[in-house]
């Protein structure tokens, strides 16, 4: 479920990250709290909170008095420009260095990722880069 | 924050072993802790002495800031049902729950009911007749139910199989959400309580060896695994906790996180990096003191980026 | 957020009493000493069951026996032993029990002590009613004794009451302390104490002897009749009752 050697806070600010981006948590709905988040993946409150507050931080999540947490308007775009951002050192960069172990320059990659998309059957070759995670 | 128990210098020597050794801690009011270490490494003895079952032969503990020894008032809002757990002859887990309303002012009945039918547990039979399982859950309900501000529990879910375990946390958590208080779950089932516990505190051999919070700890440590001579030479300089080798090729786990850049520099060098789960990263540093190497009692308040670059 | 004042709602909206509000020391011992009565059979109706099983076995005895003279039993000191192991249990199980109810070593020894001094004056109380029922039926019709032994009656059924109960307490007490010496200090301890006692009384003994002192002894121990004979038990009692509280004081787990 969790990955043990990565703080617990930051996977529950990113489980709720993904909700935001793959659309199951709308902008301007509310978002679980840290109860129910505690609850849901038997997790310690505290944490849980933690996890939370860094998304406020961030203006991802804002607090209505009294009623809880909402994703904030624009929330989802701003998660999508930051993934983008670092698309390249999350994939571009590790596919680099595995294609250099095998021998392959970029422009076999270049090649290959060509072919790759090209190939009628892959259900992923529609998606735009932005919305391929 | 405030403190609910400070402990300072805290010493329990009998004949000719030192069970607890030289530690200071606090805990804080609403936490659940997670208290770490083998078997004999401390941790039975350290809650006997904060909740003045047992006297320590120096150090100061000062509980809700009194002195504990003898002091109704403090020990009244704590609770500490050992592991081994004696009850009077005779007695049945019935005779216990109602011995634990008298005593304890939050004591919840109807959340004491509802946990005996959880638990499945026969309160008319004779504690002596208990399972090691049905044992554990009496303790486990005393310690629920009195809802004490600082509760103990003792490696509570020996002969608990997986099911029982598992609804003994949910319980914990639910109940913890609604009426928080202080918790200290002894055990060296860390995979189990890691998500649970706000804050570790890792003993071993009466030595206090790590009081931090889980999350931070959840990222301290890595592997680094590839060239044996990359993998060396970055090792250099920082603690090593464990390091095997296979022909060319090395894994090192080091203590402390790595910054951006260095991260950087290891993929560009070809060295994998991979997390250390908390279960591990504790055993690496219980055997790291038992094998003798001085410096590791260092850890107990790390600096990460200060120290481990120097 | 000050934890004296926190009030927090149960599972079925009961409102929990604050923490603040923390029970006085005499409520606690009182709370002790039921706790030590939660569970009846042990320090009430076994020790009864006990006297009244010896009571049947020697009416039994008595009837086969058959006496036109007046016979007297040793029965009645049956129970005794019974309250020596209840002193050794509530130490050696009990007290680790009223540690984790958070009970003081102070509470606990006051509370239990208070136990058993109402569960001695239940058994008094037996032995008073079986004297009374012996008197008026001349021995159950059988000529046959356990409580009314004419020593212990001498001064009335407040003599013998006076007499058992404070038997008893010795006898709790020094179970009591034995158990709470093996728990401070071992196997060791308990024997050294035993040896010793054995060694004390031996040394007695030898000087009573040595100065052919024994006929003014006994005739002292006669005169003294069963007030006496209770107010000597009750300095050996709290004597008991003292080393214990000393030893208790500081015994750990």
């Amino acid at each position: 479920m969790f990955d043990p050697g990565r703080p617990l806070f930051l996977q529950i600010a990113e489980s709720i990250e993904e909700s935001i981006v793959d659309g199951s948590l709308a902008e301007e709905s509310r978002a679980p709290s840290t109860n129910e988040l505690a609850a849901f993946h038997r997790i310690n409150p505290a944490t849980a909170a933690k996890g939370v507050t860094a998304l406020v931080d961030r203006g991802i999540l804002y607090k209505k008095r009294g009623i809880g947490m909402f994703v904030a308007t624009g929330a989802r775009q701003t998660l999508l420009d930051e993934r983008t951002k670092g698309f390249a050192d999350a994939y571009v960069a590790p596919l680099l260095a595995e294609a250099r172990r095998l021998g392959l320059g970029p422009e076999d990659v270049v090649r290959l990722i060509t072919e790759h998309t090209g190939h009628p059957t892959d259900h992923s070759a529609h998606l735009s880069p932005q919305e391929a995670r | 924050m405030t403190a609910v128990i400070e402990v300072e210098n805290l010493t329990k020597r009998y004949r000719s072993t030192t069970a607890v050794d030289d530690v200071s801690f606090r805990l804080e009011e609403n936490t659940i802790y997670g208290f770490l270490g083998g078997n004999g490494a401390g941790k039975t003895t350290t809650m006997s002495l904060l909740t003045a079952q047992n006297a320590p032969t120096s150090g100061s503990i000062r509980v809700f800031g009194e002195r504990p020894y003898e002091n109704h008032r403090v020990l009244s809002r704590m609770c500490f049902v050992r592991e081994s757990q004696r009850y009077p002859e005779d007695f049945t887990p019935r005779h216990s729950f109602d011995a634990a309303r008298m005593f304890f002012p939050r004591w919840d009945e109807d959340f004491a009911q509802r946990l005996i039918d959880d638990f499945h547990v026969p309160v008319h039979t004779a504690i002596k007749k208990l399972s090691r399982g049905q044992l554990s859950a009496v303790g486990v309900i005393i310690g629920l139910a009195a809802r004490a501000e600082i509760t103990f529990f003792d490696e509570p879910y020996l002969g608990l199989d997986a099911v029982a375990r598992s609804l003994f946390y949910e319980r914990l958590l639910e109940d913890y959400t609604h009426s928080p208080r202080t918790i200290v779950l002894s055990s060296h089932l860390i995979d189990e309580i890691s998500d649970l516990v706000e804050r570790v505190l890792l003993i071993d051999d009466g030595r206090l060896l790590i009081d931090e919070s889980t999350d931070d700890l959840r990222g301290r440590a890595v592997t680094l695994t590839g060239n044996a001579d990359q993998v060396d030479r970055f090792a250099e300089g920082r603690t090593l906790l464990h390091r095997q080798a296979m022909g060319s090729v090395a894994s090192a786990t080091v203590y402390g996180a790595l910054t951006d850049a260095e991260q950087a520099e290891a993929t560009a060098v070809g060295l994998e990096r991979s997390s250390v789960p908390l279960q591990q990263l504790v055993v690496h540093l219980t055997k790291k003191t038992r094998s003798g190497h001085s410096h590791s009692h260092a850890l107990a308040h790390p600096t990460p980026s200060s120290e481990v670059h120097s | 957020m000050t934890t004296a004042t926190h009030l927090t709602r149960g599972p079925l909206g009961s409102i929990e009493r604050t923490p603040g509000a923390t029970m006085a020391t005499g409520t606690r011992i009182l709370h002790v000493v039921r706790l030590q009565f939660i569970n009846r059979y042990t320090f009430l109706w076994v020790p009864l069951l006990i006297t009244g099983a010896a009571v049947l076995i020697s009416l039994a005895i008595y009837a086969m026996v058959g006496s036109d003279d007046p016979m007297y039993g040793g029965a009645g000191q049956a129970p005794l032993w019974y309250y020596l192991a209840m002193g050794v249990q509530a130490m050696s199980l009990t007290f680790p029990f009223s540690q984790a109810m958070s009970i003081t070593r102070r509470e606990f020894f006051l509370g239990t002590a208070l136990a058993a001094a109402v569960s001695s004056t239940a058994l008094a109380g037996f032995y008073v009613l079986l004297g009374i029922v012996e008197q008026a039926t001349d021995g159950y019709g059988l000529n046959g004794y356990i409580s009314l032994l004419p020593w212990v009656w001498s001064s009335g059924w407040a003599g013998a009451a006076a007499l058992v109960f404070m038997l008893t307490m010795f006898f709790f007490f020094a179970g009591f302390w034995a158990a709470t010496l093996y728990r401070r200090s071992g196997t060791m301890a308990v024997t050294l104490a035993l040896v010793g006692l054995a060694v004390v009384l031996l040394a007695v003994v030898f000087g009573i002897t040595r100065m052919e002192a024994w006929p003014r002894v006994l005739e002292t121990f006669g005169t003294m009749g069963p007030f006496g004979a209770a107010g000597i038990l009750a300095c050996a009692a709290l004597v008991a009752a003292a080393g214990s509280w000393l030893t208790l004081r500081r015994a750990m787990h």
